[in-house]
């Protein structure tokens, strides 16, 4: 195992710093070359990611009070959070976008990927179509659709009209707004996830389908006993991601609608950016922020389970 | 070793730069500033920077660009906090009040009396409407840059086509609902050009509920106080009704939010007969609205006021002396006659200067434009921009209500007694603090 680690090392053979990292190596023994190596990612990690959230905490149970400089520690900022219509209506967006956003894009995924599984010529210019809106940023992307979503005048108003619909107000009418940022959330995404899932299918070896052909299974028989089992790891896989980014993408909120109208479109990370820079609360901000990595915590160890499972499935 | 480099490198940077100037050590400062309207302003920027260092050798100045309004506010609580402040931000005009609530800013008027000006004089440069943004609690704060005022745009072929007098806009919001009336089109049950448009996303929308309420005779928020606003009151209410019956009633305005953007693009495409936009949009409009257009003052029912839009500089607390002389010379060359001349013609906000008027090419300018002569004209009944403890928050709680109101989704009054209630509460640390902060039982 060492050995190969320090193959890396190889062409530069000669030089004098390999062979003294190589006798380093020696004589930390196997544990202390495994933190030698996790030493850098762990430095960024520490800095970046968990001293962060060890701020964020102490924040977050620290109670500041406006004209004075006297702070004291205490779950006020909690009770404030929870009291909060904002917090709550967020909390509230945030799940109908997941449920919204991830059950069609990841259906579509799915249904894009097994279609386009064939490498034939056309199938890689559909891909790489379908593929395209993942190359966007998000940022990009949501400046495009401004123009779509545009009533009356829009792209996507314009096409309608020739099939005799009316204008639609998307981003401003409250009872749309949320789901016409569901469907650029899953324009954007489908291709994304699509990748993960032909991936999946490659592994699949193509003697069971010839197996289930040979004892008259249909094409859906086929799907659903040979080809969404066996994509078991992959789902998991896409699920955790697609989660993950219902929480931590915001920026067709910030661009497209603010959270409006009426703050039917605030998710919780834009709540938290408005809590900390447009109300400098930042005690609830932390608190809120809190929340949101607990919850980030919850669903990947949630889904890393699943994943692993998955993964034993596969290999027995 | 990296940081020994860098030094080095540094250093030889500065003493070519120093060799090719002055023998003296500059005083390098830094400016933050806002594009709140479009990209080439970052440009014009840079080249006045230039202009300005060339005509002060001793100072080196840099213009950072720090995205909207709202960025930039962010940007600078950030710089103070991190301890490392600018020397100047062109800050939205409303949040200045907010960096003197939590002493954050330099009191301008120790540089003034160092010239041996006085405040009042000072301030009199300035159109008297903007002073109330820059100069309160007792001391000067801010030095206006570039102001704007919400105006009435109209489309002058849809008001001759539907019988309509272009030179003659409505004055009055019985007029207003009138013509609206006139020159919204339906066909079946679509309307396909629509009487009026607002802007109706955040921070628009309560610019433009200012106008309106102001208009109605009210005084929105506390000018005196920022613990106090005037959401749930009679002056609200009318203007907040009449927003209701121009979307409900009269059917003459979109019963759904739309985007500045969406407003201008819609005026351009004649969707809509009427506007209301700043006036920073003046040049935007004129180079790229087809059809004839007029522009007027917002409507009144009770008197003509509006409230100022845009921004003021600022210096924040926690510079050197030599920083604070060279912001000093940078704030007032920006906002010299000569400069805030050349600024408002470029950009169609009006020069807060009221010198730059006095100047030849201004004069012709405004003889050129009617439409810039409107604004300037409407100068005079304006008043100074909402500005509270959490002026955003605040600003919001109504916003939110008022985007319910035109959704059809709440009534006027049901929706202002929410604003208020949401609204007091945003404000009720600075309020507990301050005018609720009583002596206890001796």
């Amino acid at each position: 195992m060492a050995q190969t680690a320090l193959a890396v090392d190889s062409p530069e053979h000669g030089t004098a710093a390999p062979r003294r990292v190589r006798r380093l190596a020696g004589r930390l023994g196997a544990d202390g070359r495994a933190w030698l190596l996790l030493l850098p990612s762990l430095v960024f990690l520490c800095l970046f990611t968990y001293w962060p959230i060890v701020q964020v905490l102490l924040q977050a149970l620290t109670i500041e009070t406006f004209g004075s400089q006297a702070t004291s520690l205490g779950l006020g900022n909690f009770d404030r959070l929870f009291a909060d219509a904002a917090f709550t209506g967020a909390l509230l967006n945030n799940l109908v976008y997941a449920v919204g956003t991830i059950a069609p894009s990841i259906a579509l995924a799915l249904a894009l990927a097994v279609g386009l599984q064939e490498a034939t010529r056309f199938n890689a210019l559909l891909r790489t179509v379908v593929f395209f809106p993942v190359l966007l940023p998000l940022v990009a992307a949501a400046a495009l659709f401004l123009f779509v979503f545009l009533p009356g005048i829009g792209l996507l108003d314009y096409y309608l009209a020739t099939l005799g619909a009316g204008q639609t107000n998307w981003l401003g009418d409250p009872d749309l707004a949320l789901w016409s940022l569901v469907g650029l959330t899953v324009w954007k995404n489908a291709g994304y996830y699509m990748l993960f899932f032909l991936a999946g299918l490659q592994a699949i070896p193509l003697d069971l389908y010839e197996a289930a052909r040979i004892e008259g299974a249909g094409a859906w028989r086929r799907f659903t006993r040979i080809t969404l089992p066996l994509l078991g790891p992959s789902l998991a896989f896409v699920l955790v991601i697609a989660l993950v980014n219902v929480i931590t993408q915001v920026d067709h909120v910030v661009v497209l609608t603010e959270g409006g109208p009426s703050g039917a479109t605030d998710l919780l990370l834009f709540y938290i950016y408005q809590t900390a820079h447009e109300s400098y609360d930042y005690g609830k901000a932390a608190a809120a922020t809190v929340v949101s990595v607990a919850i980030l915590l919850a669903l990947s160890l949630v889904s890393l389970r699943t994943l692993e499972r998955g993964v034993h499935y596969e290999a027995s | 070793m990296l940081t020994k480099s860098l030094k080095l490198l540094g250093a030889t940077g500065l003493a070519l730069g120093v060799g090719l100037g002055v023998a003296q050590a500059q005083t390098e400062i830094e400016m933050f500033f806002p594009v709140p309207v479009e990209g080439k302003l970052a440009k014009e920027m840079q080249s006045l920077m230039e202009r300005f260092n060339e005509a002060h050798p001793e100072i080196e100045a840099t213009a950072v660009y720090t995205g909207s309004y709202d960025e930039t506010n962010l940007k600078t609580r950030a710089a103070i906090k991190a301890g490392r402040p600018p020397a100047a931000v062109i800050m939205s005009a409303n949040f200045i009040l907010e960096y003197q609530l939590n002493d954050e800013i330099e009191p301008l008027d120790p540089l003034i009396e160092a010239e041996g000006s006085s405040a009042d004089a000072f301030m009199d440069r300035f159109w008297p409407a903007l002073h109330g943004n820059a100069r309160f609690a007792d001391r000067v704060w801010a030095v206006p840059f570039h102001n704007s005022t919400p105006l009435l745009y109209i489309n002058a072929d849809h008001f001759r086509e539907v019988g309509l007098d272009p030179d003659n806009p409505p004055a009055t919001w019985q007029d207003w609902a009138a013509a609206a009336s006139k020159l919204v089109k339906r066909e079946g049950g679509e309307t396909t050009r629509w009487g009026l448009m607002l802007p109706e996303n955040y921070d628009y929308l309560g610019w433009i509920m200012t106008a309106l309420t102001m208009s109605n005779g009210g005084l929105y928020y506390n000018p005196e106080y920022g613990g106090e606003v005037y959401y749930d009151t009679p002056s609200m209410l009318g203007a907040l009704t009449f927003v209701h019956d121009l979307a409900h009633e009269f059917e003459v305005m979109p019963a759904a939010i739309t985007d500045g953007k969406a407003v201008s693009t819609a005026f351009f495409a004649g969707q809509t007969s009427m506007v209301v936009l700043s006036t920073g949009s003046l040049s935007f409009i004129r180079e790229n609205m087809k059809d004839d257009y007029r522009v007027a003052f917002v409507p009144r029912n009770v008197r003509n006021a509006v409230a100022i839009g845009g921004a003021s500089l600022m210096m924040p607390k926690g510079l050197s002396e030599e920083k604070k002389q060279a912001a000093w010379t940078l704030m007032n060359w920006l906002t010299s006659p000569e400069i805030s001349g050349h600024w408002s013609r470029f950009t169609g906000y009006f020069a807060p200067n009221r010198q730059a008027y006095e100047l030849p090419e201004m004069k012709q300018f405004i003889a050129d434009n009617p439409d810039a002569k409107v604004a300037l004209d409407q100068l005079q009944y304006a008043r100074s921009w909402f500005a509270t403890y959490n002026t955003v928050a605040v600003r919001k709680a109504l916003e939110d209500q008022v985007q319910a109101v035109i959704t059809g989704d709440k009534q006027p009054k049901e929706a202002l007694e929410a604003a208020q209630e949401n609204a007091d509460a945003q404000m009720r640390p600075y309020v507990e603090a301050t005018a609720l902060k009583l002596p206890a039982s001796m």
